[in-house]
């Protein structure tokens, strides 16, 4: 008799438990035998306590980048000097008339490298320059403007060239040279850096007012 | 809009991009100092040659330096068929997709005034003042423009005559060109890049510059780096084999022909051939070896 009653009430026990747990969530009162439901009341909101909180997250997971500041004075990249081996820091500088011609042939050379495993610097333009071509009139003696001539530049700065790969990529180059592009390699130098940026005279004056 | 092609492929014109690289390569201080550079390590070099003396006298291989010299092409290749057909449907789409510029605008809008000025109620008071732009039109312009382009002849791009001397530096324009010399080694006559005997107490490289100087033809050229683009070991034959000397190897420069063709004298034994005709005229294991460091772009 009696583990059929302990039966029974198990039963009702359990049924009266799956009750208990259907009901409490719509419920406002928490029960007492499920403590887990009595930490929040209705003013709080449920979701960091459930198991997927913060499953969207991502940001975390980027590395940590350093603040950039906006006025970073534009620091000069170290100028390799030449081994006995290598060349050191060199400037391939492009130059025409015709825009579309020098760039194609400088985005070249810049692919040229990376596949040959030349490790590219830096690779920038320099200035416009703008040549007048004046002609003399037939009648007169002045002289009236004909054409406006652009000579664009553009330069791939090679951080190190190794000495056995010179003569290669010469060679290269100077085969892939189109018409109406002149091709010069240089040395890089500290002057050849500065002559990029714009001389400011008003800072300058006041430094050497300051000197004096 | 006329389009005046940059690239009229006139015989001195062509060569400037070629001169400019090579005034900016000898005359700028700046290049001049990585000349100077190199220069100094090869002495470094020779220094130590020296002293190796003793150790390199009992090799029993004869080193020679042969240079490489090159004659760039003056003008670009012909465009292959479908290259062609490309080009011509990229210039169509940019010619679609391109903005009136500034001198079409003008030349509609002097069109647009002309009409203007013909239709018979027409108040030259109400009109802008155009002063320069009434005297000479835009269409005037175009026109002048066109008389001068007219009047400009250029240089053939391929001339069939010359195309077949093999002694003119001057054929074949649109490919590289190497200069090949008869020269005498051992009994016989071989066609093979100019090449003389490394002497002690020199570079292989000057020993290159040497072997381009002693042709009697002055060719001005360009080396283009310290280190050997190529190698050619010749075994001698076993009768005449001595205990001192097994055979010669020979180390290729390569260099670059600068402007200004030598005058052509006659019965030179020099030949300018292309990446194709070599085969003709080296010997197959020689040929094997060289054409490994001729590029053929």
């Amino acid at each position: 008799m009696n583990p059929v009653f302990r039966k029974v009430q198990a039963s009702v026990a359990q049924q009266a438990l799956l009750l208990n747990k259907a009901l409490t969530p719509c419920r406002a009162a928490p029960s007492i035998r499920h403590p887990v439901w009595c930490t929040h009341s209705v003013n709080e909101r449920q979701y960091k306590g459930m198991p997927t909180h913060g499953i969207g997250r991502w940001k975390y997971l980027l590395p940590k980048q350093a603040p950039r500041k906006k006025k970073d004075k534009q620091q000069m990249k170290q100028i390799m000097s030449a081994t006995d081996t290598a060349y050191g820091t060199l400037n391939v500088n492009v130059s025409g008339y015709d825009m579309t011609v020098v760039e194609h042939y400088s985005q070249y050379i810049h692919n040229f490298c990376n596949r040959l495993g030349i490790k590219v610097a830096d690779s920038y333009a320099l200035p416009t320059k703008s040549t007048e071509v004046m002609l003399m009139q037939e009648q007169g003696t002045k002289t009236y403007v004909d054409a406006v001539l652009k000579t664009h530049h553009r330069v791939i700065q090679l951080s190190t060239l190794n000495a056995a790969l010179c003569p290669v990529f010469m060679d290269v180059l100077l085969k892939n040279q189109p018409e109406g592009v002149q091709l010069s390699v240089t040395e890089h130098t500290e002057a050849d850096f500065q002559a990029r940026f714009k001389a400011r005279p008003e800072l300058e004056g006041l430094i050497a007012q300051m000197n004096q | 809009m006329q389009q005046k092609k940059m690239a009229a492929p006139c015989g001195r014109m062509a060569s400037r991009p070629l001169l400019q690289f090579l005034s900016r390569f000898s005359s700028s201080p700046v290049g001049n100092t990585g000349f100077r550079q190199f220069s100094s390590a090869t002495v470094c070099r020779a220094a130590f040659q020296i002293n190796e003396a003793a150790e390199r006298a009992n090799s029993p291989w004869t080193l020679v330096a042969a240079v490489y010299l090159q004659r760039l092409p003056v003008i670009s290749a012909d465009c292959s068929p479908i290259e062609q057909q490309f080009k011509q449907m990229l210039h169509q789409i940019e010619l679609e997709k391109s903005v009136l510029s500034d001198h079409e605008l003008r030349l509609l809008e002097d069109a647009e005034r002309m009409s203007r000025k013909q239709a018979d109620d027409y108040d030259s008071d109400e009109e802008d003042s155009h002063g320069d732009q009434e005297i000479m039109m835009a269409q005037d312009l175009e026109d002048i423009w066109e008389q001068k382009m007219k009047s400009f002849q250029p240089a053939p791009r391929v001339r069939a005559d010359v195309d077949k001397d093999l002694t003119s530096a001057e054929r074949c324009l649109a490919d590289s060109l190497v200069l090949l010399a008869e020269q005498e080694v051992g009994d016989e006559k071989l066609w093979l890049l100019p090449q003389t005997r490394w002497q002690e107490g020199e570079t292989l490289r000057q020993t290159a510059e040497r072997a381009l100087t002693s042709l009697p033809a002055g060719f001005k050229a360009t080396f283009l780096g310290n280190a050997p683009c190529g190698v050619y070991k010749y075994k001698l034959p076993k009768a005449i084999r001595t205990e001192n000397s097994i055979g010669t190897k020979v180390f290729f420069f390569k260099a670059i022909l600068a402007d200004g063709a030598p005058p052509k004298t006659k019965k030179a034994p020099f030949l300018w051939v292309k990446k194709s005709e070599l085969q003709k005229y080296l010997k197959p294991a020689y040929m094997m070896k060289v054409e490994r460091f001729i590029l053929d772009l």
